[in-house]
């Protein structure tokens, strides 16, 4: 598609959040919860919470602790540590969902995890009071909006997302919360990561505290969510990309000592004038000069309105530059790599004709008598060199395909997959057949343990799961079964596996114990044909006269005669094959005695 | 000046006052002949209304739909909006003052129209029925028309013109429309429709920089209803003292108006960042958005013009944003007393003759901080202002260059050995392939459709390569048209809509032809229903909207599906009877239209094995073709239909 320059929307962000008002109803209700303590100071710390549903857009739970969490808490004696995952697994599960194949252990900050662990008896009664008619605002100051966070993941994991609306979390001076781990375990899934906003003012040490240098031993904690910063003042800006987050924090950060909460007497930072400013400012114009040079793009241009507003001086020449510079480049990349984020329907037509492109070739071969599957074993002709063409790019795109869909979260990835799961199982049964044959004719054996590739077991899994939803009827197949592919679609690997024993058993040498284990291959062999053919699972092509199938049957008849199987061994599959009843088969009138 | 604005300066002039004055005429209207030398003018203004309840019909935003069986031009072609199945706009609900007006009318629309016939007498100088004021008078030159309302006369005025431009296209006259601090009354599907229809220049709304009105739909009602009737009421008797209601609506309105501008600003710039959408279903925000042209009278004598919808929105918002905190008091008295200072303002500026057109060049090149002679420096716009107003001409200018790039030649897979080629071109020639492809297996004696289902010889799978390839030309146009990102006018482009249609009579009977061949009706269900692709839907609408045809009239293309499940249907015929005498007629109807190809009626094709499966009085006598062919003997004897005639 045409490109056009790249803008960054950070400043917009910030100002629909402002304009939103959810800031000011959530401060609100976070300053009501901590008029409601009466608790004196105390050494531990405890989680307070409040539900608020007054108001007719959304409901409100807002989280403190008691006492507010200072940086002296966090900056010695263990404050800062981390606990991972394997270590909760036994003790407190709830995050586990987190972790998966690509992301295995993740870990978050000590405190916050205790402090939720305290209160998550509660968490269950708590989700049925909230109504899920309206959409839910969780916020928290300080730690607590740590455990906001945290009650917020939780939530995700539980809501169905096709009755409610997305909750939103948005915390005021709270500490990071977790690792890389975490980090891009809520990256993973875009929609989560949209659901948290963390309000920093550019006085609150608390946000900083466990940045590396500030902490020891030194542990690396990563942000998560957009971050909205709020400059001295009242203007704000809004980032998205952790590493830019992470040099803003440091950078913005005023050591005058702010607002101090003059009733508790202990260090509480008192957002409220910072959102009184914010929403003064929101309908005056920015007055404040910006230098731009004349052809500037608008990237960077956006990116300088966006760190002004923050509170970082233009003119502090060192630090302006490498700052603007390193956001815009992290800006940039993030936008290059959003757009290259795999979409399966731009390359899907592509598929279609290369399907079709198989499919003729499928046509052809039975024309010609012999079946796809041994036409392409044999390659005979050059239409049989152009399928390995054909065959390579499906796969390409299907390995891809099922590799994404793979990494989604449960509920994400099944509606993903139901979509796919046409075009996939046709796609399976079409070409897995081609690389049997390959393996095959390698002189391979055991195809389906050894030589089978994962997408293919996926899109197989997958499709059984849906279909114990829906069953098929199969008389409804009676009718197309000319047209129609092979339901297994690793039947021409039992083929090769029949033939492999048939060999086998007529061959002297073999131990009596390995011809028992064939014989007994054979019989399950013919039941499964059986219970193809009764279902009309099979397409009639096998039929034809050179296919291994048929290979496989002569062959087989050879050994009944020589009584490997057994002296006068008879099954209802064998007397229908010599009854010729598969010249049936094709017009649909099936009768097996 | 004039030619920036697209009107006479005394025209501007004697329209607003005609518009003020209106607000005192008891009929709810005035009518004025402007006699001139070069055009007869005739001008309607309308009157508007000083009581709450006539602005606010219903919450949030007193928006309601419009019925599109009244205005049909502008509903939404492609695109079908989800939660409803027919097209929706929402527009201001003037049809209230419109109720006020006209005294002891029932159906408000009746009012408006008897104001247009009068028009139209005039215009056409009808002698039949004599009205009341007849205008009569033999004319030199042009005529025009003009509706103009200020206030809430503006939305009156707009939709007069509206209903003037349904049903006056066949005169060759275009209206205008001049509004004067008129609120917001339309919604994005009524803004992109008019753009279309190509009338989005015959609206000029005229608005005072710091006129708080224009801006006022855009907070919910529920946020400005305590203060509403005071501030109408200043609006009708100007009294003192209303300085604290005054700073309160001013920042209740502003602050929604800043929501309602940065999130289309998210959008404009192409923002990512899904928090945006989180948030949004947090608070309510106002669906209207601006259309036409706009005028923005700076203060200081300057005017700026300025038609991108996108940008106006923007504008909107920070053209009346406070210098400073200091500065509240005052605007917020400005803000009501400029609503009604346009008279004296355009006579000021029309004499000082500062116009700016703001276009789509200059406001892409828009420099980022001010300072320099820019038109919109009068306005006062800092640089995240700008980035806003350079973001909407990028999305103009992104849509203009997808539209293009049909044209532009690219390399593809076929293109590789020979040249470059444009998808454009790509898909003539492969519609070339599937044409000859049809002359030939008329020969076959089967018929296009059915050599396709039998899909017996290399040249049928050729044609069902070059089905999928178009397919993936048009899926992508399709996908671009639901995501708003080609220009507004593209569903009423001549050259696509034919090719369109050709596409669709070419191709579509082969994707029906797959589809039952693949028996996907099992598990989907008739074509028709769900299996029929976006691609066709939107040609056949593009099509029906054009030629002001039937919706769902031009169904030729998918006339195989409707034979398909009729030969499919178990019922027995006596259930089906009515839809296979339909089928028969429209059969009739497009064959010798010419809308549908003759190989239909090809002995051994679907259709007419079909056919002579039916119960015999049906073929010899009920059958809405034999009844055609007894009536017209010879044609019908040369025509295809003679192959049903005969006995089999």
């Amino acid at each position: 598609m045409c490109q056009s320059p790249l803008f960054s929307s950070g400043l917009e962000v910030a100002n629909f959040v402002v304009a939103s008002d959810v800031l000011r109803h959530s401060w609100f209700t976070v300053k009501e919860l901590y008029g409601e303590i009466n608790d004196g100071p105390s050494l531990c710390f405890s989680v307070r919470f409040k539900t608020d549903d007054r108001n007719p857009n959304y409901n409100i739970i807002a989280f403190v602790t008691w006492p507010p969490c200072a940086r002296d808490h966090l900056q010695g004696g263990g404050g800062a540590d981390l606990v991972s995952s394997s270590t909760l697994k036994n003790t407190f599960p709830l995050f586990e969902f987190l972790c998966t194949k690509t992301h295995p252990a993740i870990s978050i900050h000590k405190n916050a995890i205790q402090l939720f662990d305290k209160f998550h008896g509660m968490l269950d009664s708590l989700k049925s009071q909230i109504s899920d008619s309206k959409p839910l605002l969780v916020t928290g100051h300080g730690l607590g909006g740590s455990v906001a966070a945290l009650f917020t993941l939780w939530l995700l994991e539980k809501m169905d997302f096709t009755k409610t609306k997305r909750p939103l979390c948005v915390t005021f001076g709270s500490p990071l919360i977790g690792d890389k781990g975490l980090q891009e375990a809520i990256l993973q899934y875009s929609t989560w990561n949209s659901c948290f906003l963390h309000v920093v003012s550019q006085q609150d040490p608390l946000p900083r505290a466990l940045i590396s240098p500030n902490i020891s031993p030194p542990t690396e904690y990563k942000p998560f969510g957009t971050f909205l910063f709020c400059s001295e003042w009242g203007r704000c800006a809004s980032f998205e990309d952790s590493e830019s987050i992470l040099e803003l924090l440091k950078a913005t950060y005023s050591e005058v000592p702010g607002n101090q909460n003059p009733n508790q007497g202990l260090q509480f930072f008192d957002y409220a004038e910072v959102v009184r400013q914010l929403h003064r400012n929101e309908i005056c114009k920015d007055s404040t000069t910006l230098v731009l040079q004349q052809d500037t793009q608008p990237l960077r241009a956006g990116i300088s309105t966006q760190l002004v507003a923050i509170g970082l001086k233009q003119h502090q020449e060192q630090q302006w530059h490498r700052l603007l510079s390193n956001t815009e480049r992290q800006e940039r990349q993030a936008a290059i790599w959003k757009r290259q984020v795999f979409d399966p329907s731009k390359k899907l037509n592509d598929m279609k004709i290369n399907m079709a492109r198989l499919e003729w070739y499928k046509k052809l071969s039975k024309d010609k008598g012999t079946g796809y599957y041994d036409s392409y074993k044999n390659e005979t002709n050059t239409s049989d060199l152009d399928v390995v063409k054909y065959k390579r790019i499906l796969t390409c795109y299907w390995e891809e395909l099922v590799a994404e869909v793979d990494k989604k979260p449960q509920k994400e990835g099944a509606t993903f997959r139901t979509r796919w799961l046409f075009g996939g199982t046709n796609y399976r049964r079409m070409t897995e057949p081609l690389f049997i044959a390959e393996h095959y004719k390698n002189g391979k054996s055991d195809y389906i343990k050894t030589g089978r590739s994962e997408h293919y077991k996926l899109l197989e899994q997958w499709y059984n799961e849906d279909q114990e939803k829906a069953a098929s009827d199969p008389l409804s197949k009676k009718a197309n079964v000319k047209a129609s592919l092979t339901d297994d679609s690793c039947f021409w690997a039992r083929v090769e596996e029949a033939r492999i024993s048939c060999k086998l058993l007529s061959n002297g040498d073999s131990s009596v114990s390995t011809k028992n284990i064939h014989k007994a291959n054979l019989i399950e062999f013919e039941a499964d044909v059986l219970g193809m053919l009764e279902n009309y699972a099979v397409t009639p092509e096998i039929f034809l006269r050179n296919s291994s199938f048929m290979q496989w049957w002569s062959e087989y008849e050879e050994i009944i005669r020589k009584n490997f199987m057994g002296t006068a061994y008879v099954s209802r599959l064998t007397n229908w094959m010599r009854n010729r009843g598969y010249r049936d088969y094709a017009s649909g009138n099936l009768l097996i005695p | 000046m004039a030619s920036a604005i697209g009107m006479r300066e005394e025209l501007i002039i004697k329209a607003c006052s005609s518009a003020m004055n209106a607000h005192r005429s008891p009929q709810g209207y005035i009518l004025e002949e402007i006699p001139s030398s070069s055009d007869h003018t005739f001008l309607f203004s309308f009157r508007g209304s000083w009581s709450a309840t006539d602005w606010f019909a219903h919450k949030p935003f007193g928006e309601t739909d419009i019925k599109l069986d009244k205005f049909p031009s502008l509903r939404s072609i492609g695109n079908i909006f989800k939660n409803k199945f027919r097209n929706y706009i929402r527009m201001n609900e003037p049809m209230q003052a419109l109720k006020h007006v006209h005294m002891g009318s029932k159906d408000d629309l009746d009012a408006t129209s008897k104001y247009i016939i009068q028009v139209e007498m005039a215009v056409e100088e009808n002698e039949q029925g004599c009205q009341k004021k007849k205008k009569q008078r033999a004319v030199m030159g042009k005529r025009q028309v003009v509706f103009t309302g200020h206030s809430a006369g503006g939305p009156m005025a707009i939709l007069a013109t509206l209903w003037f431009l349904e049903r006056a296209w066949k005169t060759k006259i275009s209206p205008l429309c001049v509004t004067f601090g008129c609120p917001l009354t339309g919604d994005h599907i009524f803004s992109h429709a008019l753009v279309r229809e190509n009338w989005a220049s015959c609206f000029k709304h005229f608005v005072m920089r710091y006129d708080i009105v224009p801006r006022m739909l855009l907070a919910p009602i529920t946020s400005i209803e305590q203060s509403i009737s005071t501030i109408l009421h200043f609006f009708e008797t100007r009294p003192r003292g209303i300085t604290e209601e005054a700073s309160d609506f001013y920042e209740t309105v502003m602050r929604n108006a800043s929501a309602v501008a940065s999130h289309a600003a998210c959008k404009l710039m192409g923002n990512t960042n899904l928090l945006v959408e989180t948030v949004t279903s947090f608070i309510p925000l106002s669906p209207y958005k601006p259309f036409g042209t706009y005028i923005f009278c700076t203060g200081n004598g300057s005017l700026v013009v300025l038609s991108n919808p996108d940008a106006v929105l923007q504008l909107l918002f920070y053209s009346c944003q406070l210098g400073s905190e200091t500065e509240g008091t005052e605007i917020a008295h400005r803000s009501l007393e400029q609503h009604l200072g346009y008279e004296n303002e355009l006579q000021d500026s029309l004499q000082m003759q500062v116009v700016h057109d703001v276009g789509l060049t200059e406001l892409a090149n828009l420099p980022l901080s001010g300072g320099d002679n820019s038109a919109l420096n009068d306005l006062g716009l800092s640089t995240g202002a700008r980035l806003c107003l350079r973001a909407a001409a990028e999305l103009e200018k992104r849509k203009q260059r997808n539209k293009a790039y049909f044209r532009m030649p690219s390399w593809t897979r076929e293109s590789l050995e020979t040249k470059p080629i444009s998808k454009k071109d790509e898909m003539k020639k492969a519609m070339q392939v599937l044409d000859d492809y049809r002359k030939m297996t008329a020969v076959r004696n089967v018929g296009y459709y059915d050599a396709f289902k039998l899909q017996k010889t290399a040249d049928d799978f050729n044609a069902n390569v070059k089905r999928l390839e178009l397919a993936g030309i048009w899926d992508e146009i399709i996908e671009m048209l639901k995501r708003y990102e080609l220009p507004d006018g593209f569903e009423r482009d001549g050259e696509w809509i034919k090719l369109g249609t050709r596409y669709r009579r070419l191709v579509e009977p082969l994707d029906i032809a797959n589809y039952y061949r693949h028996s996907k009706n099992e598990d989907t269900g008739p074509y028709t229903i769900r299996g029929r692709p976006k691609r066709y839907r939107y040609t056949q609408r593009w099509r029906e909207h054009a030629e002001r045809m039937v919706p769902g009239s031009s169904g030729e293309s998918h006339f195989w599906a409707d034979v398909e499940e009729l030969r499919l249907n178990k019922d027995g015929f006596e259930k089906v009877k009515d839809e296979v005498l339909e089928l028969e007629n429209n059969l009739l109807k497009w064959v010798n239209g010419k809308d549908l190809d003759e190989d239909v009626l090809l002995e051994e094709s679907t259709f007419v094995k079909w056919w002579k499966t039916l119960p015999i009085q049906h073929k010899e006598e009920d059958s809405a073709i034999v009844k055609w062919c007894k009536i017209l003997p010879n044609q019908g004897a040369e025509s295809g239909f003679s192959t049903l005639m005969t006995n089999t």
